[in-house]
């Protein structure tokens, strides 16, 4: 109570030290409503802040919340950036009306094609890519497909998170794009079968269970491996000592990525800002800021990689424009319904 | 009156709405039901019959030892065995995941000796018996503090008369205590089942999609909320269902207990080989639904008090604490407004609609959910605080309720009615008499129902404006992210607000 009591106050200060502030003619916070969950962001927005002097408020929540509330509130929404760790998510808002378009010469010039929306509905500003974490005691190939982990000689040896989850629901819209439905069903099929128990938990608990020999292969995004690098827990660090990163699909259409990214909210007050906003986030200053909280990658090319993420070596990540996981999104989680992956 | 009717009936509408809703069904129903639908609903029977025997059997021994015999540290068992009642399903769930993550290297054994069929074979039992087990303990005070009364208003003179008819002490126990107690079981059978329907977190952590967990990901991984609401429907039809079969044995429970009147008899002490199971009995439900969780919990708030501090930091923690609050009040007082009128006006339509209007304790928070969605959400209220204060409001309406009616009839007798006879307004009476009597009970009753919306998780987690975390969303949300260590803190904050609720209660009670 004591602590509820103290934060809750701490909160009326900041209420009220914002409306001083409006009062003596300074910029209205920019109202920023986002799924991810890094402190390194809110450094970010600090930085921003100070650099160009308008205010940041962030309002977190899961991005299925943040949609619903914004289609709740339509026109008369406050808020001015819409940010999600997934790609999917974001075309969906763009479907549904909730974003607007903005052009951006700085943001065009520096995110590359496909990992923005060629409306310019939302832009990308981190990667993680889609990566096989494996024991190297047990497992000797050095490349390594998605398509290699459905063959008989991997049965009960893969793990892999809910197909409940976006990630695996992205990678799977992705497999469509590659193969077509049928083909992607039978993959999913293929994998199932291999699993080494259901799925559960999420990419950490994975990567634990292939370090203490449950598996011999797990499915997870590659910022998970440096978050349990960077993680207080003995067990942790101990964990990710026992595993090594195979980027799939080196030898063809590259290693699945997603972004994490953002975009105007429609009937955004405040539209200049908001794109300010955008372009700072693409600036090379948060670019290299960027990694070294969440373990993701730069999607500007040519941003310097901190030692963790250099140490994985490079990886060619395929070229899908990320746009479509958003459009494949449905089929995917019915394919993997049908294919029986929990 | 009017508002009591009125207020009913906004609680039943977002009730039948959801049967209403059922029969639409949406595009993806076809789907979910030739590919998931069977899962959801496997798990769910299957997680209700496990938890069900667990619970049993954890409450029945340590229940009878309570009320028939003597041994030391009795009196202290007997309010500790609520304690696990402070621990949601959820939050016993992040503690005991650890416990198939260390069983892996065995798991590993299994598998390199006896080969992958009896390797999964393991790996299943292990995840779905720590599952049942966890819920059990944790729901296991449900069945005992109905057991134990049951067991203690008994009449002596009827195991008397089995023993004197040569009856062994076990099959004293079998044949004349169990039938008697049965319809007390049943009863708080009934409650466990409800409680494991309501569970959200604790499955979703153990990889088994019950049919809650089938709500949550129809609505937001298909996209499809009609066909959410038809899960949802079907799992009320299963509630209604549980409350019959319980009704139905509470009909001849009436006839049982009116017929004590005689006082308890002297208890027999235990020793040797008794006194050991006795504190066996007590002793695993109460490691496992509480001294266990709360002392990890404990252990891992301090040793990641950095994250936990972390979060404190631009999260609106605070003005959760604020709106439970509020909720909690609101609610109380529409409860004892409801139940007084109730009082002045004895219509049996009348009562019949306010234990309609109760129903919704038993029915899941993510069908209450549902229902206040469909109701809201055209309105566009959906993800507001009106959307979650209503939710609370029939989730909690009985358990703010049901000790406010049992307190005026114990304390006012009928001096409310003196009151009024003399002149009063129903209004005078309520403030000056009938409240007065019961502020004891009221300030608990608003203790419970505050803790109960912080522990609150499916609900809350459907209906919360999109900054807006309870403690409970907040651990959920943390521990899903795999940060469980950092999830600790939350949860033990919540443990220690519902262990002080139950502290307070149990005064409350025997005053």
């Amino acid at each position: 109570m004591y602590l509820a009591g103290v934060m809750h106050i701490k909160h009326l200060l900041s209420l009220i030290s914002v409306s001083c502030v409006s009062l003596l003619g300074a910029k209205e916070p920019l109202l920023v409503y986002s799924h991810r969950h890094y402190e390194s962001d809110t450094a970010l927005f600090d930085q921003f802040t100070k650099e160009t002097g308008i205010p940041v408020e962030v309002v977190k929540a899961k991005a299925n919340a943040l949609i619903e509330r914004l289609k709740a509130e339509g026109d008369k929404t406050k808020a001015d950036i819409f940010i999600t760790a997934d790609a999917g998510r974001l075309g969906l808002a763009a479907d549904m009306g909730l974003l607007e378009a903005v052009k951006s010469p700085v943001l065009e010039q520096r995110i590359p094609a496909q990992y923005r929306d060629p409306k310019g509905f939302w832009y990308g500003f981190t990667l993680r890519a889609r990566v096989l974490v494996v024991s190297p005691e047990r497992v000797q190939e050095s490349s390594l497909d998605y398509e290699d982990l459905v063959k008989p000689e991997w049965k009960g040896r893969v793990l892999s998170r809910s197909s409940s989850n976006i990630y695996s629901q992205s990678l799977m819209a992705s497999m469509i794009a590659a193969h077509g439905a049928e083909d992607a069903r039978a993959w999913a099929e293929g994998l199932k079968n291999n699993f080494a128990r259901p799925p559960q938990g999420n990419d950490r608990d994975q990567i634990r269970a292939v370090a203490a020999g449950l598996a011999d292969v797990a499915v997870v995004n590659t910022y998970y491996v440096g978050l349990l690098h960077d993680s207080p827990e003995k067990r942790d660090t101990d964990a990710v000592s026992k595993v090594k990163i195979i980027f799939p699909n080196q030898d063809n259409r590259g290693s699945h990525v997603n972004v994490s990214g953002g975009g105007v909210v429609k009937g955004s007050p405040q539209k200049e800002d908001a794109i300010k906003l955008l372009e700072f986030l693409a600036s090379e200053e948060a670019q290299k800021s960027f990694p070294n909280g969440s373990r993701e990658f730069p999607v500007v090319p040519g941003t310097p990689l901190p030692e963790l993420q250099a140490s994985w070596g490079d990886f060619k990540s395929d070229d899908l424009p990320l746009s479509k996981l958003g459009e494949l999104n449905a089929e995917a989680v019915k394919l993997m319904n049908e294919a029986g992956w929990q | 009156m009017i508002a009591t009717v009125s207020l009913c009936l906004l609680l039943i509408i977002p009730l039948v709405s959801v049967f209403v809703g059922m029969g639409k069904g949406g595009e993806m129903w076809q789907h979910v039901a030739e590919t998931v639908l069977f899962q959801y609903v496997w798990n769910s029977l299957w997680l209700l019959l496990s938890v069900s025997v667990f619970s049993v059997a954890m409450a029945l021994p340590s229940a009878w030892f309570l009320s028939r015999y003597r041994f030391p540290g009795k009196t202290l068992l007997q309010g500790m065995m609520l304690l696990p009642l402070a621990i949601p399903g959820y939050v016993a769930a992040i503690v005991y995941l650890r416990l198939p993550e260390m069983a892996i290297p065995l798991l590993v054994k299994i598998r390199t000796t006896f080969g992958f069929e009896a390797y999964q074979l393991a790996e299943a039992l292990l995840r779905q018996g720590t599952l049942s087990l966890l819920l059990a303990a944790v729901l296991s005070p449900y069945i005992h503090f109905p057991l134990r009364t049951a067991f203690q208003v008994q009449r002596r003179q009827l195991l008397e008369a089995a023993q004197l008819l040569g009856r062994s002490p076990r099959s004293q126990f079998f044949t004349v205590a169990l039938p008697l107690a049965r319809p007390a079981l049943m009863a708080g059978l009934a409650l466990v089942c409800m409680e494991v329907l309501n569970e959200y977190g604790a499955p979703h952590f153990f990889g088994v999609p019950t049919l809650t967990v089938g709500v949550f990901r129809t609505w937001f991984g298909l996209g499809d909320s009609a066909s959410a609401v038809r899960l949802a429907g079907g799992m009320m039809l299963l509630v209604l269902m549980l409350l019959g079969a319980e009704r139905f044995t509470r009909g001849r429970a009436r006839f049982v207990e009116a017929q004590d009147s005689s006082a308890p008899a002297e208890c027999p002490p235990l020793k040797g080989r008794g006194l050991f199971w006795a504190y066996l009995s007590c002793g695993v439900p109460l490691l496992i639904g509480f001294w266990i969780p709360i002392l990890v919990l404990i252990h891992w708030s301090i040793i990641s008090w950095d994250a936990a501090s972390a979060w404190g930091r631009g999260s609106r923690i605070g003005e959760s604490f604020l709106i439970a609050g509020l909720s909690a009040l609101a609610i109380t007082l529409l409860a004892l407004l409801a139940h007084y009128s109730r009082r002045l006006h004895p219509l049996r339509w009348l009562k019949g609609l306010l234990e309609i209007a109760q129903l919704g304790y038993a029915v899941p928070g993510v069908v209450v959910a549902v229902g206040v969605l469909l109701l809201l959400g055209p309105l566009g209220f959906s993800g507001s605080l009106v959307a979650i204060g209503l939710g609370y409001l029939l989730r909690f309406f009985a358990v703010a309720g049901r000790p406010l009616q049992a307190a005026m009839l114990r304390v006012c007798g009928s001096m409310d009615e003196a009151s009024r006879l003399l002149g009063r307004s129903p209004l005078q009476s309520l403030t000056r008499i009938t409240f007065p009597l019961i502020r004891g009970s009221f300030v608990a009753v608003v203790l419970l129902v505050f803790v109960d919306i912080l522990k609150e998780l499916p609900l809350s987690m459907l209906l919360r404006p999109a900054q807006f975390e309870t403690l409970a969303t907040l651990s959920f949300g943390l521990a899903s992210e795999g940060r469980i260590q950092a999830a600790a803190f939350p949860s033990l904050l919540m443990v220690l607000l519902a262990v002080l609720a139950l502290v307070v209660m149990n005064r409350v009670k025997s005053t």
